[in-house]
């Protein structure tokens, strides 16, 4: 029982001129027919002067409680009124009254004493009487008392707290605006009212609120799925579900609660995969993070596997039709016309990875308000726009750490506006998800990318100029093992994209006079096995070292052969973003081994792009499969010292 | 300082009219008087804090004076309870 229950906005009048101590309780009363809590008036009123007639009811403070218990009420409830001037009421402390309740109590039972007792103990508050006397609308009044009701009570929950909660419910509507808000309350409403503790998670626009945790799920007697949408269900896996309509939450709550109580709603069993389960407070900020990047990472994979390896046909293609990658240079795998259409095709799909990447991992942070900020973050990490240029003609793109930068800052920011959105009328409620948090969200995410990507695009500019000048210093081993180490850095980003320029412009040879232009064909191939070495690398890790990495992250490695060997770096980025302190440098060093040997050997690449299929161009091609199977191994052999054994559940399932 | 138990017998327990009556009775002794129950002390002059502990019918009250008049304070307010505050 809430005071906030058994008062309603039309039972309350504020700021009242009142004559005497007969006009208030006249007029309360006319409150309490008003909403319909009691039948006859008179027999009301007749009560509550017997009892004024044994003393009154005011309780100094200048607070007044009129109260009656009566056969003639039909709904317990309250009424209140608030008169500035007071009214003389002849409470013990001589002073008028300006806070006036009016209980109207049933015969049976203790509500009336314990009414008054929660009122009594709630206005002894200096702050709530001053809160209730400066309270301009219902509205106010009643939250007032609910923020008071909720602190000083605990909540609606104070002896059945131990016991935890009895039925758990899952809301959800196609819109995610109203009904589920409807269902919810009116099942934790049914539930106080049955004296049955009900907690509902509603699955909104604005994300998922009141989330059920594992150990409330464990605890439970049973969950109600009120959802005209699927919800995460795996979670219930051995526990009673009862699926029923949105609309059956909000018309029949105690229905649908009984029958949890009879007991007789069967056991559900989960099918197909089990989603992560939301622990309780006990989860640290750290697994969060990695909950949000894996979140990102696994709705990115199926993009770069299947864009890659329509890459790598398009490759395969062009070899099989002949075509000379020395003469077709960077349109390498778009001559023959059926290789163009898988080039293109898999481009497309490659092109999401990076936004897909950082629109999941917001979303994972701040639910389907994250998505649209998260991707398009990450769209803006891809192209490096600019506010100067932003149509990003020629930007240098901040790439995947720019957009786990985008994903992660986009998902928090998010939380903030709807933080700060939380002051809003409720009558905002409903746009707030559709308009006010894309709004808000794209604004601040695309000045943020368009502030971050001219500093990458500095960076690069920087790092062109310095290996220009090792290569004037003829360092050059040194210069390999740089621009192959640069490529796995950031796969994409500015590191990789700064040696990629670099050693392709060296190779088409224009803007430099060479002494020997077989060392810049040999700083290309650098570049190149720079780029190939990552994805082989945690191939063979995943081959090798089955016990660093869970079930799905071994499957996905085989992919990782065919990437590597078709210089598509982007392969080992899902496992970068996963364990980037163990996959990153071991991914560097072994470049940078490849990288140096290249040069060592002195084979040569007269291609910017193609991996294994362009190595009929590549001279001294037998020894560059020996330094890219050295970087490799180093670069395996690395990364299994640095990655720690994966966790036992993650590696079983 | 002097304390007594006692069950509180009147079937509505300290709803309002009796706790105004104990509160204005134990108003008139010098003494510091607490009633103590659920596990809740509050001061028995304040009408405010009777009501707000809840005492209900059933309600084993621990009665605690202390001061120059406590043993008088003591024996007034368990003889209300005991009565029933007046309306057994």
């Amino acid at each position: 029982m809430r005071i906030v229950d058994l008062l309603k906005p039309e039972a309350i009048r504020l700021n009242q001129s009142i004559a005497d101590k007969s006009e208030a309780i006249e007029r309360l009363i006319a409150l309490h027919d008003s909403v319909g809590n009691i039948a006859d008036k008179d027999v009301f009123r007749e009560e509550i002067l017997k009892r004024e007639g044994l003393g009154s009811t005011a309780v100094g403070e200048g607070i007044a409680i009129p109260h009656a218990k009566s056969g003639t009420v039909t709904s317990p409830g309250l009424a209140a009124m608030t008169a500035p001037d007071g009214v003389d009421y002849g409470a013990p402390d001589g002073k008028p009254s300006d806070i006036l309740f009016m209980i109207a109590a049933p015969l049976d039972g203790d509500l009336h004493l314990e009414v008054l007792s929660r009122l009594m103990t709630l206005l002894m508050d200096e702050g709530l009487r001053t809160a209730l006397k400066t309270a301009k609308t219902p509205e106010e009044f009643l939250s007032a008392i609910d923020r008071m009701e909720s602190e000083r009570f605990d909540e609606p929950k104070p002896e059945p707290k131990q016991d935890g909660y009895r039925v758990l419910a899952v809301t959800a509507c196609p819109t995610g605006i109203a009904h589920t808000y409807m269902a919810a309350e009116a099942l934790e409403k049914a539930g106080r009212e049955m004296n049955y503790l009900l907690k509902a998670e509603t699955n909104g626009s604005a994300g998922a609120k009141n989330v059920l945790t594992a150990e409330e799920i464990a605890a439970c007697d049973g969950i109600i799925v009120a959802a005209d949408k699927s919800v995460e269900m795996s979670r219930f896996d051995g526990k009673p579900v009862l699926s029923v309509p949105v609309s059956d939450g909000i018309h029949k709550p105690k229905e649908l609660i009984e029958r949890i109580q009879s007991g007789s709603v069967p056991v559900y069993h989960h099918t197909g995969a089990k989603a992560a389960v939301t622990s309780g407070q006990n989860e640290s900020f750290g697994r969060k993070l990695y909950k949000h990047l894996m979140n990102g990472v696994s709705h990115m994979l199926p993009f770069v596997v299947a864009g890659g390896i329509f890459i790598a046909l398009a490759f395969l293609i062009d070899t099989a039709a002949g075509v000379d990658p020395k003469e077709a240079g960077g349109a390498f795998g778009t001559v023959n016309s059926v290789a163009a259409w898988f080039k293109n095709i898999g481009g497309y799909a490659f092109n999401f990875m990076i936004p897909v990447l950082a629109g999941f991992i917001a979303m994972s942070i701040a639910d389907r308000p994250g998505l649209l900020v998260g991707v398009v973050g990450g769209i803006l990490a891809t192209n490096g726009a600019t506010f100067t240029d932003p149509g990003a003609v020629s930007t240098v793109p901040s790439g995947f750490l720019g957009a786990l930068l985008a994903g992660f800052v986009a998902g928090y920011l998010v939380l903030c506006v709807e933080k700060l959105c939380e002051k809003l009328p409720r009558s905002l409620e409903g746009i707030k998800p559709v308009l006010i948090y894309p709004l808000a969200g794209l604004a601040i995410v695309s000045v943020m990318m368009c502030a971050v990507n001219p500093v990458m695009g500095m960076i690069n500019d920087g790092m062109n100029e310095g290996l220009m000048k090792l290569h004037d210093m003829h360092l050059d081993v040194l210069l390999g093992a740089i621009v192959a180490g640069m490529m796995a850095i950031d796969m994409g980003g500015p590191f990789n994209k700064a040696a990629y320029v670099f050693g392709s412009t060296v190779m088409l040879g224009g803007a430099l006079s060479m002494a020997d232009p077989d060392v810049a064909y040999s700083i290309m191939a650098a570049v190149m096995i720079g780029g190939m070495v990552p994805p082989i690398a945690i191939a063979l890790s995943t081959t090798f070292f089955k016990n660093r990495w869970t079930a799905e992250e071994r499957k996905n490695g085989v992919v990782n052969y065919i990437m590597g060997l078709s210089f598509i770096t982007e392969g080992a980025i899902p496992y970068a973003a996963s364990y980037p302190l163990a996959v990153i440098p071991s991914c560097v060093v072994g470049s940078a081994v490849a990288g140096a040997l290249t040069i060592l050997f002195k084979c040569t690449l007269m291609a910017p792009h193609g991996g294994i299929f362009v190595f009929a161009v590549v001279g001294n091609w037998y020894w560059y499969l020996v330094a890219l199977a050295a970087g490799s191994v180093v670069g395996m052999l690395m990364l299994a010292l640095l990655k720690k054994k994966a966790r036992v559940d993650e590696s079983n399932n | 300082m002097v304390t007594k138990t006692v069950t509180v017998i009147n079937a509505q327990g300290f709803h309002m009219r009796p706790a105004t009556v104990f509160a204005g009775e134990m108003g008139k002794f010098s003494s510091k008087i607490t009633l103590e129950t659920n596990g809740k002390t509050v001061d028995a002059k304040s009408l405010m804090n009777i009501i707000a502990a809840c005492i209900k019918c059933g309600a084993e009250v621990k009665v605690s004076c202390e001061g120059e008049d406590e043993a008088a304070a003591l024996a007034k307010a368990v003889e209300m309870i005991e009565s029933g505050l007046g309306e057994a």
